[in-house]
């Protein structure tokens, strides 16, 4: 194996995450903004403004951005600055940090586009190094909670004291990790995520016991703040209410509470819930082991049916069954569907920091009447959108003078409209009134002739594709758009089309799919393909010691597979060569075995190596009711060629069946 | 198999930490997003080594160093602390809480493959 490892692979990668970043970024600074116009502080957001730069630097310097890291490394100091004093930053702190911020996204665009970035401003490097954070020191909080106040930084105890003040009531509680837990789901990460939801966190605290059994434990000590109960609060750490304290400041005449804009906190008293979506993957979980027990229960029929007994009312019962868990099915991916309204909110944010007044002037239109969409698809398809109304706005709007002289209205127009198709499909559709694209200088630069759109979209969506040199004037697009692509066809399983009219304007259009599941899995080896299993399906992997004897497998003329055994541990185990099991095995020597339990029996296939292990996207099968057994769907690894999903439990009971035939 | 935690709040420099190792061979790689899932994750399970970076929210690189070092079963876990503050001050704080290396980012793919060989109980 070659140790060559090159980071430039991740480029790709840095530009999504960079983004996502400085998206962050942006948002925290406008909270601290609209804190700094109300006469408060919000040093969560400082934090949380710290740690996006921080990370922006660490992962330019993996990249080699070296512009990037300079700006997020003098932004960085000045905001650690404003952390210490409090969590406060002033106005003409914030004014240079968005200008900042702004020089980074402009970066991390160049190298989207494969520019080579421009170095950091000398003179907002010295504005950066040269503002003060923070002009007053704010006075220290009043002690509040006698067992946090010692564990608390300044800004920590900030955040409390101006939540508090506000009538916001804080909680103090601790969740206590066990495996048990853990295999429910109930983790720090899925709490922590619970919490943020209901609240907002301030503090949280690992701290050592020691248990019953005299072995030392974990516990997690969580202060936050937020307008929650201690009931709902302790059904999270699965604890109960008297082991939940609140937290209050002592009476005193306070001031009215203010109207800062409290965004991640739920309003109470809605007729709504929020959940933590990896609840609603359980339920669907659970539902698809139910549509595969229906399955069952049909074969079962079927095969009472062979033997001459009456089913017609078993039939009728199945008939029934079966169009209740559809609609169960349809219940519960609309559990999982957020407005689509709500996802294209931040373009609004997006449009307003791109528009320059008096230079290039901008309107966006959002018309998604009442589209609904999964919220993993959501999370996933925003950043296409994002990156296709920024690259309007960059390179189609032309700036206003251009405009005046085309008879253009001033100002341009990006038009994002939404609509669902067929139930199962989403069309988005971003256009833009700006100068479209140039095919005959897009067809000089790629060196081959374009005729129609899907050349064009061909072209233009081709890794490494780059119309820096025409792009300015001439062309007006074709930047970043492969990672459009894979987002759209290869992550959704989507499709990605282009119109466009010279002087007129382009339109990109997407069609993903509404719904999608995501699965952590094991990716590995098998003959000459790759296949997936589900990481929660597989009990142990183990490495076949070249002294541990796996007899070949032996085909039978009926096709059955006679399994051998291994030595392990205490007992013997069933091991079954997979490629001779799907018909693929090219006598490579298996390294690997997996280990799945089938019916409280363990199992073990061989697989040739493990490639890795990610999440991934599984297709949602066209029927949830049409089984292919051992098959639980496709997805792709990112190389564009789709990739079976396996039942390994399921195949294993194939083999069973086939061994004593 | 060795397990390896991987432990950065970018997701993007865990994969890359990961591609970076995949010449190890035979290991499998775990990823905790933050300083407290990392602390779950040791406490519940058993790893053979550990990568961590040092800014997380809520609780950071340090403070999972220490509270590693103040469990008895993972005294001697090998922990490479991997991180974008530099500076000697920063290596000084971290090693002083116990960590086993310390590689300041950016580093080359070789520089971490030979830290985590180094640090990795020789294989059986």
């Amino acid at each position: 194996m070659t140790e060559r490892v090159d980071l430039q692979e991740f480029v790709g990668g840095f530009v999504a995450e960079a983004e996502e970043l400085v998206a962050a970024a942006s948002a925290s600074l406008k909270e601290i903004e609209a804190a700094n116009a109300a006469g408060t502080t919000r040093p969560k957001s400082v934090r949380d403004l710290f740690r996006a730069l921080h990370t922006i630097k660490g992962l330019a310097g993996m990249i080699g951005v070296e512009p990037i890291v300079e700006l997020a490394h003098a932004m960085e100091t000045l905001v650690r600055a404003a952390e210490r004093a409090g969590g406060t930053l002033r106005a003409g702190a914030v004014e240079v940090s968005v200008q900042a911020v702004q020089a980074i996204s402009e970066r991390v665009r160049a190298i989207a586009e494969q520019r080579t970035p421009q170095p950091a401003p000398e003179s907002l490097l010295a504005a950066l190094a040269a503002t003060d954070a923070s002009s007053e020191q704010p006075s220290a909080p009043p002690p509040i909670a006698k067992n946090w106040d010692a564990r608390l930084s300044q800004g920590e105890r900030q955040q409390l004291f101006v939540a508090l003040r506000a009538g916001t009531p804080g909680w103090s509680l601790t969740f206590y990790p066990t495996e048990e837990k853990s295999a429910r789901g109930i983790s720090i990460a899925t709490v922590r995520t619970r919490l943020a939801e209901v609240g907002e966190l301030i503090k949280v605290v690992p701290r050592t016991l020691k248990g019953d059994d005299g072995k030392m434990r974990v516990a997690f000590d969580i202060l936050l703040t937020g307008p929650t109960t201690a009931e709902a609060l302790a059904e999270v750490v699965a604890a109960t209410a008297a082991e939940v304290e609140s937290i209050a400041l002592a009476p005193e005449p306070a001031p009215a509470p203010s109207d800062e804009p409290d965004s991640d906190v739920t309003p109470m008293g809605r007729a709504t819930v929020r959940v933590e979506l990896a609840r609603l993957d359980d339920l669907q979980e659970q539902l698809s082991l139910l549509i595969v027990s229906r399955y069952r229960f049909e074969r079962e029929i079927a095969r009472l049916h062979e033997v001459g007994q009456d089913v017609r009312r078993l039939r009728e019962i199945a008939d029934v069954q079966a169009r209740q868990l559809r609609d169960l099915r349809r219940a519960i991916l609309r559990a999982r569907m957020v407005r689509v309204t709500e996802v294209l909110e931040p373009l609004s944010l997006l449009i307003r920091s791109l528009a320059r007044p008096g230079l290039k002037e901008l309107r966006l239109e959002l018309d998604a009447a009442g589209a609904e969409v999964d919220k993993a698809v959501a999370d996933r398809l925003l950043p296409a959108i994002i990156h296709l109304v920024r690259n309007a706005v960059d390179h189609a709007i032309e700036p206003l003078e251009e405009r005046r002289r085309a008879d253009k209205a001033p100002a341009g127009t990006i038009r994002v409209t939404c609509r669902e198709v067929g139930g199962s499909q989403l069309e988005l559709a971003i256009s833009d009134d700006g100068r479209g694209i140039d095919r005959a200088a897009v067809a000089r630069k790629a060196g081959k002739p374009i005729e129609n759109d899907e050349d064009l979209l061909d072209v233009l969506t081709a890794p490494g594709f780059s119309t820096r040199d025409v792009v300015t004037q001439t062309s007006g697009r074709g930047v970043g758009m492969d990672i459009v692509r894979r987002i759209a066809v290869a992550d959704l399983g989507g499709e990605l089309t282009v119109h466009s009219e010279l002087g007129a304007g382009t339109t990109f259009r997407l069609r993903v799919p509404v719904t999608i599941a995501i699965i952590d899995v094991f990716s590995f080896q098998c003959g000459p393909q790759a296949f997936v299993v589900p990481v929660a399906a597989v009990e142990e992997i183990f490495e076949l010691s070249k002294s541990s004897e796996v007899l070949p497998p032996t085909r039978g003329h009926g096709g059955e597979i006679t399994v051998s055994l291994l030595a392990r541990g205490d007992r013997p185990l069933p091991v079954v060569s997979l490629g001779a099991l799907l018909r693929i095995d090219d006598g490579r020597r298996a390294e690997k075995a997996m280990v799945v339990r089938r019916n409280g029996e363990l199992l073990a296939f061989t697989v040739d190596r493990m490639i890795g292990r990610q999440e991934v996207v599984v297709r949602p099968l066209e029927d949830p009711l049409v089984h292919v057994a051992g098959i639980a769907g496709a997805t792709d690894l990112g190389d564009g060629r789709p990739t079976l999903v396996l039942d390994l439990a399921e195949l294993g009971a194939g083999i069973r069946e086939r061994t004593r035939a | 198999m060795k397990r390896l935690l991987i432990v950065d709040d970018s997701k993007l420099m865990r994969d890359m930490v990961a591609a970076c190792l995949r010449p190890l061979g035979a290991v499998t790689f775990e990823f905790a997003g933050t300083g407290l899932e990392a602390i779950e994750r040791l406490a519940l399970a058993g790893f053979d080594l550990v990568v961590l970076d040092l800014n997380m929210p809520d609780v950071g690189g340090v403070e999972v160093i220490e509270f590693v070092r103040s469990q008895d079963h993972l005294r001697t876990l090998p922990i490479l602390v991997v991180t974008t503050r530099g500076d000697d001050s920063s290596k000084a704080r971290v090693l002083e809480a116990g960590a086993s290396g310390f590689l300041s980012k950016p580093f080359a793919p070789p520089q971490i493959l030979e830290e985590v060989r180094r640090l990795l109980p020789s294989a059986a």
